[in-house]
């Protein structure tokens, strides 16, 4: 089943582990904030017992997204084809992006703080419709300047109007 | 500058490509007619004011002069010129403002004709720029003969043919067809938003009359905006919808008030959108929109006019729908392209429209139909595909379902062929990223679009007018 979204006959370049690292960090602060929020509201407005309840949501809710996050990292991959890129990821939500060179209207490199602290980068193809969901997460900056250049240099190459 | 009163418009033409060109003297009158009004209005209705109307008269005076100096020195100050490969407008006395649209970047041009501008004879050229605003590519006032030959020159010098520009204006092509008013007016009344409003309001009244039940009768006001605008947007925005030929590509005309020219270069045709209210399938009627690179329909915001998008046909009886089609896309045929329809496991998502989900490939486009109520039938070239893909959610998954998107350029089409089988979907992916790729190879050669051989235009000049249209999307 599972190679219907990762044809064999390309060969497939995982993004960084560091990616779910950045991303359950990312995940221990949200979930850090809210249990706080959650002990202190709880805990002052009602019972202190509701509290410490609020406290162990807070912990399952981020047991399971470090879970659902290194699924997820595994998930992503990129390939690139002779004419296109494909980008497949997802584990509940199931997606493969093929995008021709040509029809790329600029490449975007972005990369946040955090991202930035592990070595990180997202680069993201951009066509002329929106609903092209051509983004690569977790890659390092090396490559992530490799493919933005390769892309470029494809895209320049093979480019075809609107 | 120009002398207004200026006959010839050539010359007019020339002018501008070397110095830069006035608009049309009455533009501030007929862009600020409604600041005037208001102010009038105002200045009359002021209670205060009204006792004493010297000074109403005076402040009215002030407004009045106030604003025709500011028109004034916004029209002296703004100047347009052509360039060897672009269009450029200064404008503003304070904050100068200097914008250049390349021709090569000009994607469709208009002749708009607002009410106002229409009782001077006047018009406003709209030029459709990829990924730009709404207001970028305006230019206005024009006379309208000006307008419209400029319009012409623009299009071939977006072309590339520089020769053609001193071709005259063309006459009015004879029409391809124009909808009555009827069938647009029985269209409008019998489409869902209207018939929903209807209902919906008839209940309401019942509701509060005879079952003494108060529901407000506020609610009304936004179901009668319902039931109302629609067909004012229809009939009055539609009114004498026609579409016609010329070596430009095809072009419509429409609009009560507020006339309304836009031209569909060949080649620029995106993607098309068929939609089938249920009532209107019993009658065999559809509407056909357009995706033009450049002119994103729906989200224009510009209320008045741009929010049909490019409409080729606001409604249509089955025969003329193909033969539009046929204008559109030579060859194509949509009754012969075999359609294959979902699994029927899909009915665990889709209990009744399941029925309707399908698509259908040909060597040139691909088909998807879905929609109960309102069925949509979007048309995607290949050669114009920007991306493909495969999506899949939990509960498809469960199901062995998946959909295939084919993305093309922002605009009403949007063809996605819902819950296929897995296997299926995956081929059809690989099939359409194939297909594309041949069709981006080939395409160089001038096929899917209209290349209508033009009859001779009626001032001698066809020799070089003809040419422009063997030229196509090919780049």
């Amino acid at each position: 089943m599972d190679d219907l979204f990762a044809p064999s006959d390309v060969s497939w370049t995982p993004v960084s582990p560091k990616l779910a690292t950045v991303r359950r960090l990312n995940a221990a602060i949200t979930f850090g904030l809210l249990a706080i929020a959650g002990l202190l509201l709880f805990g002052m407005l009602m019972d202190w017992l509701y509290g410490v309840l609020a406290l162990v949501v807070a912990a399952l809710g981020f047991g399971w997204s470090w879970i659902v996050i290194g699924r997820n990292q595994r998930s992503w991959k990129y390939a690139e084809r002779e004419d296109e890129l494909l980008v497949s990821h997802g584990i509940m939500f199931r997606q493969l992006v093929v995008v021709p060179y040509g029809r790329m209207q600029f490449v975007d490199v972005a990369a946040g703080p955090l991202e930035r602290a592990f070595d990180l980068a997202t680069v993201e193809l951009h066509t002329a419709t929106p609903a092209t969901d051509a983004k690569i997460p977790g890659l390092h900056p090396d490559e992530a300047a490799r493919l933005r250049d390769r892309l470029s240099a494809l895209g320049q190459a093979q480019a075809w109007g609107l | 500058m120009t002398e207004p009163s200026a006959p010839p418009e050539a010359p007019e033409i020339r002018q501008a490509e070397t110095g830069g060109a006035r608009l049309h003297p009455l533009t501030p009158f007929v862009k600020g007619w409604g600041y005037f009004v208001v102010a009038a209005f105002a200045m009359a209705n002021n209670e205060g004011l009204r006792s004493d109307l010297t000074i109403a008269g005076l402040g009215l005076l002030a407004v009045l002069v106030g604003g025709i100096l500011l028109g004034a020195l916004s029209w002296w100050f703004t100047k347009w010129q052509l360039t060897a490969d672009a269009i450029r407008v200064d404008s503003g006395f304070l904050f100068r403002r200097t914008r250049i649209i390349r021709f090569d970047r000009i994607q469709a041009i208009d002749v708009a004709q607002p009410f106002v501008a229409r009782l001077f004879g006047m018009a406003e050229l709209r030029m459709d720029v990829a990924g730009g605003g709404k207001s970028d590519g305006r230019l206005s006032y024009f006379r309208y003969d000006e307008a419209v030959n400029l319009r012409a020159i623009l299009l071939y010098r977006a072309k590339g043919e520089q020769a053609a520009e001193q071709q005259a204006p063309q006459a009015e092509p004879e029409p391809l067809l124009v909808v009555p008013t009827g069938r647009l007016l029985g269209a409008t009344l019998l489409s869902s938003t209207v018939l929903a409003s209807t209902a919906a309001l008839i209940w309401l009244i019942v509701a509060t009359t005879v079952l003494e039940f108060h529901i407000g009768l506020f609610a009304a006001l936004p179901l009668l905006l319902g039931v109302v605008q629609p067909i004012w947007k229809q009939v009055v925005g539609n009114h004498r919808f026609t579409l016609s030929e010329t070596h430009d590509g095809l072009r419509t005309k429409r609009g009560l008030f507020d006339l309304q020219r836009q031209t569909v270069p060949p080649g620029r045709v995106q993607g098309l959108l068929i939609t089938e209210p249920l009532i209107w399938r019993l009658l065999g009627w559809s509407r056909v929109d357009l995706d033009i690179a450049g002119v994103v329909g729906g989200n224009g915001g510009d209320g008045e006019d741009r929010n049909d998008g490019a409409q080729l046909l606001p409604v249509g009886e089955r025969q003329e729908v193909a033969g539009v089609l046929a204008r559109v896309l030579p060859g194509f045929d949509l009754a012969a392209i075999e359609m294959h329809r979902a699994p029927e496991r899909a009915k665990w998502l889709r209990p009744v429209g399941w029925r309707y989900l399908a698509y259908g490939v040909d060597e040139q486009v691909l088909v998807t139909t879905r929609g109960w109520v309102s069925r949509r039938t979007s048309i995607v070239l290949h050669h114009k595909t920007q991306s493909v893909r495969l999506q899949q959610g939990p509960l498809q998954r469960r199901l062995g379902l998946a959909n295939v998107h084919v993305d093309t350029p922002q605009g009403p089409t949007d063809a996605v062929a819902l819950h296929r089988d897995l296997a299926e979907a995956a081929a059809l992916l690989e099939a359409q990223a194939d297909r594309a790729r041949e069709a981006r190879r080939t395409a160089d050669s001038p096929a899917a679009v209209h290349t209508q051989p033009k009859a001779p235009s009626p001032d001698g000049s066809s020799s070089s007018a003809a040419s422009p249209a063997d030229d196509s999307s090919a780049r």
